[in-house]
């Protein structure tokens, strides 16, 4: 009997995922030695997916599988060798990790619920039974994306208050020296950002590196 | 008095020798420990098993400890190690093909030793300028000695790791495979892979870790955190029983012994022949066509070996730094705290006749050639801890090093996932 968990690897950033859509097919990657395991998830997944299996492909290959299949999920065992290749795929900015179901064994199941912390997305104590393999997978990428979503919501936060700092000292450069006031500062940057068609933010980056350099020149002339 | 049981992961892999002779000498037993050793083949499985408590301890990547203390990736903040368990023991394997590659465009370099990747860089440039095909390189991952020691290499002979060619992760055991079917054109891990390459006739070992950095700290006994305070007697006992089995282990004299040890199926699972040559550090190759008689390959105790110097655990940050994995405002003094405790090794070996340093960092590559520590009981022989690139790390001067490689990366290198949680939980 196994128990099966579910872990998000990171981000998934526009890939298309059909949680709860009959009509488009799951692509669902299984990375396993075990024929009777296999069988059981094709079974479970029925008409529904279309499953590739990797049994023997490892490394570089397993990599480049995965890119050209574009997996919704990833199935694998957790003590798998091949695992330290799926997870390095996280550290790459350019890929595109996926949804990870895991099988693991059933001792220490229990505790393995701190991993849920540690990137996991969904985690289920039950012996794998063919009709639990579809809605297991379903929570496992609906759990993913809820995640994601936190993570991109929290990167966009700190990408704002990011961005509201440096438009706060280019206003605070201008307003020092070209005497604006604070509405004359930001709504020149504003115009210009329209102009350029360029992001507020990277104007006022452009502000404080042309002020900075020029009050560094002013600074080294005697006057 | 009952026996504490303890549950311990190892990797199949030559450096887990102190734990399989502290079982098979029964020196965990006199220690008053009941140890189960269990075999992981993945070490995020390992690592895994360990922040959730399925296992005790592990045999664990030196720098998978830093990353936990830098809050990297998952179980930050969850892992600590007081014990060293063995210094140098990789090395970096190219396919036959590759090597050949390498002596038709820079014959003369490949008569270096130790031998830099300056030869490999020409073979790069010259595939580079025939739109021929990039080379991939394995490891075994992300934040492993394997990785550091492999991007130090390369990088050290104008090679950008991230650019210049691929670096993917295959898992050890599978590593000669993929060599001889071609599917990369080498790697760095460690033993018997190496031996299991050569001796087959399969590939050809370039450098030795110890080249890279002499006497590195390569594996070490990880245990979580709260653990540790909360079995505070049974971890000394641990550390008390793996010091005396390292002891054994470094005596030349027993290193055959070792060998049949550690073979066996319960254990590494492979054949004697292949790894008797690291162990005893008779007829190791390097340099792609010397065998050389390295008796440093592998280093258990002598050495100070199994002090965790936090020096260490800072240069490993450094290079955690240095590739964009941690972003520049670590708390470096915080993270070698949190990961390396050597008071605790203190303590542990305070019973028994181990000498231990007086300080917890040194300057690292401060030295080239053998040297004595004074300490404040017997003084501690010591071996060279030099660089390949000649530069010293002094972990005082932490930001200096990182910023004075030519070659390194922003925080651009991460996931976005990993930045999040670096950014998140890193304050």
């Amino acid at each position: 009997m196994a128990t099966s968990l579910a872990s998000g690897a990171g981000a998934n950033r526009g890939a298309q995922v059909n949680v709860n859509s009959s009509d488009v097919p799951l692509r669902v990657l299984i990375i396993d030695d075990d024929p009777e395991r296999i069988k059981l998830v094709e079974e479970g997944l029925a008409a529904n997916a279309v499953v590739h299996t990797a049994s023997r492909t490892h490394g570089r290959l397993l990599l480049d599988m995965i890119s050209r299949i574009g997996p919704d999920v990833i199935i694998m065992d957790c003590n798998s060798p091949d695992r330290d290749t799926i997870e390095s795929l996280r550290l790459v900015a350019r890929s595109n990790p996926k949804p990870i179901v895991m099988f693991v064994e059933e001792e220490g199941g229990d505790r393995m619920q701190d991993a849920i912390d540690a990137g996991v997305s969904a985690y289920v104590i039950d012996g794998l039974m063919p009709r639990r393999v579809r809605p297991l997978i379903d929570t496992a990428i609906a759990r993913f994306r809820h995640m994601d979503g936190l993570r991109s919501e929290l990167q966009k936060t700190k990408d704002d208050l990011a961005a509201r700092k440096v438009i706060e000292r280019a206003k605070g450069l201008l307003m020092q020296h070209h005497g604006m006031t604070e509405d004359q500062a930001f709504s020149s940057m504003r115009k210009m950002s329209q102009q350029q068609g360029k992001p507020i933010k990277d104007v006022a980056s452009n502000v404080i590196t042309i002020l900075e350099m020029l009050a560094n020149k002013a600074g080294e002339l005697p006057e | 008095m009952t026996a504490q049981t303890l549950n311990i992961g190892f990797a199949p892999l030559t450096d887990c020798a102190s734990l399989v002779v502290a079982r098979e000498r029964g020196i965990f037993a006199q220690n008053g420990l009941d140890v189960s050793l269990r075999r992981f083949v993945s070490w995020a499985a390992m690592r895994d098993a360990l922040g959730s408590g399925v296992i005790d301890a592990a045999h664990m990547l030196s720098p998978m400890v830093v990353a936990s203390a830098a809050r990297l990736g998952p179980f930050p903040g969850d892992f600590t190690t007081a014990f060293t368990m063995n210094l140098n023991g990789n090395a970096i394997t190219v396919s036959n093909a590759l090597h050949e590659e390498m002596r038709q465009r820079a014959p003369d370099l490949m008569e270096e030793l130790p031998l830099t990747a300056r030869a490999l860089k020409r073979v790069i440039q010259q595939r580079q300028a025939e739109g021929g095909a990039p080379l991939t390189l394995a490891h075994v991952y992300p934040q492993s000695m394997h990785s550091y020691e492999l991007r130090f290499w390369l990088a050290e002979a104008g090679i950008d790791p991230d650019r210049d060619l691929n670096l993917v992760v295959v898992p050890p055991s599978l590593t000669v495979d993929a060599l001889s079917t071609g599917h990369i054109d080498g790697y760095c891990v460690g033993e018997p892979w190496n031996s299991a390459a050569v001796v087959g006739g399969l590939g050809r070992t370039l450098i030795t870790s110890g080249e890279i950095w002499s006497n590195g700290p390569e594996k070490v006994l990880a245990v979580r955190k709260s653990w540790a305070s909360d079995h505070h007697d049974t971890h000394l006992a641990l550390i008390a029983s793996l010091s005396e089995a390292s002891k054994w282990l470094d005596d030349v004299a027993n290193r055959q012994t070792a060998a049949r040890m550690i073979a066996a199926p319960e254990y590494v699972n492979t054949a004697y022949d292949e790894i008797v040559s690291s162990l005893t550090g008779v007829g190791v190759q390097t340099g792609g066509h010397l065998r050389l008689k390295m008796p440093d390959f592998n280093v258990f105790h002598r050495y100070a070996a199994n002090f965790p110097w936090r020096s260490h655990a800072k240069w490993i940050l450094s290079q955690m730094v240095r590739w964009g994995e941690v972003p520049e405002t670590v708390d470096v003094e915080s993270v070698a705290e949190n990961a390396f405790r050597p008071d605790i090794y203190c303590e542990a070996v305070k019973a028994l006749d181990v000498a231990c340093p007086v300080s917890d960092q040194k300057v690292e590559g401060a030295h080239q050639h053998a040297w004595l520590m004074e300490t404040q009981s017997q003084p501690i022989a010591c071996s060279a801890d030099r660089f390949l690139d000649g530069k010293p790390f002094d972990p005082a001067r932490f930001s200096d090093y990182v910023s004075g490689f030519d070659i390194r990366r922003g925080e651009d290198r991460l996931g976005e996932s990993d930045r999040s949680q670096v950014a998140d939980l890193g304050k």
